[in-house]
């Protein structure tokens, strides 16, 4: 049942996704980007979506660290995962958005490199986890390593308010701008439809965990046997 | 004589039509980068959850032939 309402819910969003894609290749040039413009509805959500997961893995490391209960460390390696695929989408439509508009694929500036810095500390994190053998151990030392890394969210996120000489320009929220409602509307729907994958990706990869831990529970009774 | 007039119109709608086809070119890579990375990590899940079926079929499997097999006291 938990499995079904899981896929039901990932053909949701991909619905919603695939209606969107329709919807905004009708929407108006943007006056000065033009077409290109509009990948920002793909860009933000996923950047979204990405530092959101990061800010639960956060929460799920600190619960470890105080309950010592695996639950909250599967939570947290599962969103880690599921937001550093998203981050990577990030990462990658910025560079692609930025050829077109910079004329260059990459530029090491404060907001761009964050980035980059953010996706590297949580690809170490699922790196870590794979060198330590003992569970607690591993679970411990991840999740210490997961609030040392979540430093670096805040960074991203405010690097543009930070730091004045950036390629990168600033969100057209925080400019002072702001989009024609309709633009709003298929914007926040590509939101919602993110958030809904990230959410069902880390609902299928917890299920994993669990797996996971069935399989070393049933070493351990193979070895005592 | 209105051939020639026209000549900038046209060459102006070529030259918008260049740099919108240019501009679709991005918007479809940045789509399609953005489709391939999430696909193949939905790839790795699935392969993951297969190997992970597999093993908990084996070692359930092994456990229930391990008390059969051993020698009695």
């Amino acid at each position: 049942m938990r499995e079904k309402i899981l896929y039901v819910l990932g053909i949701v969003a991909l619905a919603i996704l695939a209606w969107n894609i329709n919807a905004i290749a009708r929407l108006p040039q943007e006056a000065q980007q033009g077409v290109t413009f509009k990948i920002i509805f793909f860009h933000v959500p996923v950047a979204i979506t990405a530092l959101t997961a990061a800010a639960v893995a956060l929460l799920g490391s600190v619960l470890f660290l105080v309950t010592k209960n695996f639950k909250y460390d599967a939570l947290a390696v599962a969103v880690t995962e599921v937001g550093l695929a998203f981050l990577a989408a990030n990462l990658v439509t910025g560079s692609i958005w930025g050829r077109e508009i910079w004329g260059v694929w990459w530029a090491w500036d404060a907001r761009l490199t964050s980035a980059l810095v953010c996706w590297l500390l949580y690809a170490g994190y699922l790196m870590l986890r794979r060198a330590i053998e003992e569970p607690t151990q591993r679970a411990t030392f991840a999740a210490v390593f997961s609030i040392f890394a979540f430093i670096d969210v805040p960074i991203v996120i405010f690097s543009i308010k930070w730091w004045q000489n950036l390629q990168h320009p600033r969100p057209v929220f925080w400019a002072g701008g702001s989009f024609p409602p309709d633009w709003t509307r298929h914007f926040l729907w590509n939101m919602a439809a993110m958030l809904l994958l990230g959410i069902v990706m880390v609902a299928v990869r917890l299920r994993q965990e669990e797996a996971q831990r069935e399989i070393d529970s049933l070493r351990r009774m193979a070895h005592v046997l | 004589m209105h051939l020639i007039s026209q000549t900038p119109l046209v060459a102006q709608l070529v030259s918008e039509a260049e740099r919108l086809q240019h501009q679709y070119e991005y918007l479809s890579y940045g789509l399609t980068a953005a489709w391939i990375i999430l696909v193949i990590y939905v790839l790795m899940m699935v392969a993951r959850e297969r190997k992970l079926k597999r093993e908990i079929a084996s070692l359930k499997a092994m456990l229930e032939d391990k008390p059969r097999t051993e020698p009695r006291p």
